[in-house]
């Protein structure tokens, strides 16, 4: 009865941490700066060399040191500027064929070493990114930017090679602008093996302490630029070994945030007067996705190549206890490869019914008969195959049994297959696999769902591992991306989502929530649903409510 | 010396044995270096690949042994690629941990297990017998994992007294006090040490008594007490010194842990030490790391392999007749 009544506690959490978000520090918060923030973490940043950062530990210790040229608002709108604020860049002019946007800088900003921030530095930036060399994910989202050029110290202008809608997305957050008086010299294929991947510098409202790796990434509020200081002296990052522990961490009072709270752990949040529950929406979806090809034979798979066979195995899945099995009321139903929180979601596109008699039927009409064992066969082979999970999740375990059984009342035979995190990735890399329960995390884009789900993405090396082509819905997808009325582009995206959903190439299953352990001396704002982190700059603890450690900051042992 | 020597070139062969053995194996075990962020839906497969030759970790295994002994002989354990810092960087900030945290617990456990064992040994079939070998065997058959998990709840989540985990406080001011320092430091280290010491005094306890036990009823111990030796003196010099030898073996094979550490006790207790290093490596394979780990552990079982023969052989005079060969002392 706890768990329940915590449970429906829930939303009424989230709405007063939306309203939080949209309250503004009070003055007297402003005037008296200060302060220590302790976040528990159960991973470390791989490195702070934001271009070829893959840990999401890394990235949100760099979106607090580095700067983007301007923010996506917390609507996450990626169509034009609408929503956009002001970062590095203080404003910006379109040309007037839009092919074109000129960024003018922040003319106070400097580098973390009092270096002014330039706007060669962005042309540098790019040039980085875009290289070859570097290997970045991030350079993909940048192939629509032809060049950036630098008007004057204060000024860089970057060329389109067309119009896009989230053409300004792509040149204003894609990247985090670097220092090139540091980074010049150095050789772009080791970048991550660098000192400054280690001890970066950025022009950020915090600064590096110190990285202690597998341990503390310390950073201090910087006061040497020209932007508004941030309210937090320090933001310290604890790494612990497990999940477990870095939530202990908080609840004891040993840090103050926790990001990953699980189901089973709410309640122990709402009963802690200590601690305030943060419950929001992200951009992360997880599905079960059917490989296409037969990773054996590279030829059409023998049971996903089927359509019938997908939507058959769609309406058998009863995807609200599944759904409620892994991530109880920490999580929606998804829809398809989109979350609700994204401008192009269609929240009422209708899905595939839960229907188990019509799954059956589906199954008949495609050829594939019960046998004696009740298994279904078709030209003498079984409807069989293996659910790939990694070991260490166990909301993934858990849900891979849940498909076994269900499948198995229409005459599927179903074997999971689990391996660790490390083996379980190669396995997706080389796409030996018949299906498996996946998840993408996403960023504001609206062009996540092309890298993860048109036929270019299928090809050897790219992320559409379940090999999915349909030509029209990579027209739709692209038609959807290319135009500049928001109206348009959202038709696209619908008829593109109905598409790919009745194609069924994969069961998309839940959108899960952030459920973030925070202690209630701290006042939050500015969170969005691609980083909790994004308003760190302006959270605050009133004078009253400080302890020892919000004392101001001296430097760490 | 002769022996010596031989024990030592023996002791290269098997570090090399067992480095090459790991280097292969953990290459061939399923699996992948680069498969953090797997639903980061831009990082492809094509730039893992590019990042797996940025590390050296591209051709086949014999071309990377080439050049893995290559650095080797250069002195370079290789880089890790989960942390991104040299494997030997990584090592030297991880080994003073372990060392610390074990050599307390052995020193700890070895003293308290002896002088239990030696009290058992002299009451023995008592009742205070009796109850030091019941609690013992319940600390032997005690799972590390399971212990410590009980101790972390206990100290640090009801209590309260003690913190969750890790070697330090973060928070600790560079101006703090030595005083202070050394309050934190020792506040880390009391759960894991305490969870150590109870795992390692049970048996070390009951070995202890097994050997005294075993010596008291021997000839010559008979023969001292006949001689009018005082029954405390019988004990310590006849009977207990000789009976050090079957702990001082179990000291040598507890050497490696100084290096290795207990990963369970690591891992629960958030300890930055080699032992939780080395199952962090292998869960990310991190190859280079695992390989510097194991090579690192296998050079101190050699070691305290040594170690402990030479010592047997100062503390138990009998074990030099027994390396008679062919008439040659081979100490």
């Amino acid at each position: 009865m706890p768990r329940l009544r915590a449970l429906l506690l829930i939303p009424l959490l989230t709405i007063s941490a939306c309203r939080a978000a949209k309250d503004a520090p009070p003055a007297a918060a402003k005037d008296s700066p200060g302060g220590t923030i302790v976040v528990s973490t159960a991973g470390g940043p791989d490195n702070l060399m934001p271009p070829i950062t893959v840990q999401n530990a890394g990235t949100q210790v760099e979106d607090l040191i580095f700067q983007h040229l301007a923010n996506v608002g917390p609507a996450l709108n990626t169509v034009g500027d609408e929503g956009f604020t002001p970062d590095l860049a203080t404003r910006w002019d379109w040309a007037a064929d839009s092919l074109s946007i000129a960024f003018h800088l922040d003319p106070d900003a400097r580098w973390h070493d009092g270096e002014r921030v330039r706007a060669a530095d962005v042309a540098f930036t790019f040039a980085l990114y875009t290289d070859a060399k570097t290997g970045s994910a991030a350079a993909a989202q940048l192939a629509n930017i032809d060049s950036v050029t630098v008007r004057d110290s204060a000024t860089a202008v970057f060329w389109f090679k067309k119009r896009a809608p989230d053409q300004f997305f792509q040149a204003a957050m894609q990247m985090q602008i670097l220092p090139e008086h540091l980074l010049r010299a150095l050789d772009r294929t080791t970048l991550a093996s660098s000192t400054f991947a280690s001890q970066p510098i950025g022009s950020g409202p915090f600064r590096l302490v110190r990285w202690e790796s597998g341990k503390t990434v310390e950073l201090a509020v910087d006061t040497t630029g020209g932007r508004r200081r941030a309210i937090l002296d320090r933001v310290i990052f604890t790494q612990a070994p497990d999940p477990v522990t870095a939530f202990t961490r908080v609840a004891t009072g040993e840090a103050d945030l926790y990001e990953a709270v699980r189901p089973d752990k709410v309640a122990e949040v709402l009963k802690n007067p200590q601690l305030r529950l943060i419950i929001a929406p992200t951009l992360n979806y997880t599905f079960l996705s059917l490989n296409l090809v037969d990773p054996a034979t590279g030829k059409p798979h023998p049971v996903f190549s089927d359509r019938a066979v997908r939507r058959a195995l769609t309406m058998a899945t009863d995807r609200r206890s599944i759904v409620a099995n892994m991530y109880d009321s920490l999580a929606v139903q998804a829809r398809g490869p989109f979350t609700s929180a994204q401008a192009s979601a269609d929240t009422t596109l209708a899905v595939l019914p839960y229907a188990v008699d019509s799954a059956n039927k589906l199954l008949d009409a495609a050829g594939w008969v019960r046998g004696a064992d009740s298994l279904r066969r078709k030209n003498g082979r079984l409807l069989t195959f293996a659910i790939a999970v990694p070991s260490s999740s166990v909301a993934r375990m858990r849900a891979a049994v849940l498909f076994q059984e269900q499948f198995r009342r229409v005459g599927a035979d179903v074997k999971v297959e689990s391996s660790d995190n490390s083996a379980f990735g190669a396995r997706m890399s080389a796409r030996r696999y018949d299906a498996t329960i996946g998840s993408w995390a996403q960023d504001a884009g609206p062009a996540n769902a092309r890298d993860a789900w048109t036929t270019a993405a299928a090809a050897k090396g790219l992320n559409n591992f379940g090999a999915y082509r349909s030509a029209a819905f990579d027209a739709e997808l692209d038609s959807a991306l290319t135009m500049m009325s928001a109206v348009e582009s959202h038709r696209h995206f619908t008829h593109a989502w109905k598409i790919i959903t009745d194609d069924a190439p994969a069961i998309w299953l839940a959108e899960p929530k952030l459920a973030m352990a925070i202690n209630s001396r701290f006042v939050t704002t500015g969170m969005r649903s691609d980083s909790w982190w994004a308003g760190l700059p302006k959270w605050y603890i009133p004078a009253d409510k400080r302890i020892a450690r919000d004392a101001p900051a001296t430097l760490a042992r | 010396m002769r022996a010596l020597i031989r024990q030592i070139g023996h002791g290269i062969v098997v570090v090399a044995i067992v480095a090459t053995a790991t280097f292969v194996l953990v290459r061939v075990a399923p699996g992948d270096p680069f498969a953090g962020a797997l639903d980061n839906a831009h990082l492809t497969p094509a730039i893992r690949e590019q990042y797996r030759a940025a590390y050296g970790l591209d051709g086949n295994i014999a071309t990377q042994y080439v050049r893995w002994i290559s650095s080797l002989l250069h002195g370079d354990l290789g880089w890790s690629v989960s942390t991104n810092r040299p494997v030997a960087r990584i090592i030297a900030d991880a080994l003073p941990n372990t060392l610390l945290l074990m050599g307390f617990s052995l020193t700890l456990a070895f003293a308290a297990g002896m002088a239990l064992g030696a009290f058992q040994a002299a009451r023995q079939n008592r009742a205070a017998d009796h109850a030091i070998g019941f609690v013992t065997l319940f600390g032997t058959a005690l799972p590390d994992f399971w212990l410590a998990m009980v101790l972390l709840l206990a100290g640090a989540s009801w209590l309260r007294i003690f913190p969750v985990g890790g070697a330090a406080d973060p928070l600790l001011p560079l101006a703090a006090s030595f005083g202070t320092v050394m309050r934190d430091r020792l506040l880390h280290l009391a759960l894991p040490v305490l969870t150590l010491v109870i795992l390692i005094t049970a048996p070390v306890a009951r070995q202890q008594r097994a050997a005294l036990l075993d010596r008291l009823g021997a000839d010559w111990v008979r023969t001292a007490t006949a001689k009018g030796v005082a029954p405390r003196a019988v004990f310590r010099r006849h009977a207990w010194r000789t009976a050090l030898g079957p702990v001082v073996t179990l000291g040598g094979l507890a050497l490696p842990a100084l290096v290795g550490g207990s990963v369970f006790v690591e891992n629960v207790f958030g300890w930055p030490g080699m032992g939780a290093l080395a199952a962090g490596a292998i869960a990310t394979r991190d190859y280079h790391l695992v390989v510097g780990c194991v090579l690192v552990g296998a050079v101190m079982v050699v070691v305290g392999s040594i170690i402990a023969d030479q010592l047997t052989q100062r503390l138990d005079p009998r074990t030099l007749q027994l390396d008679h060969d062919d008439g040659r002392v081979t100490t």
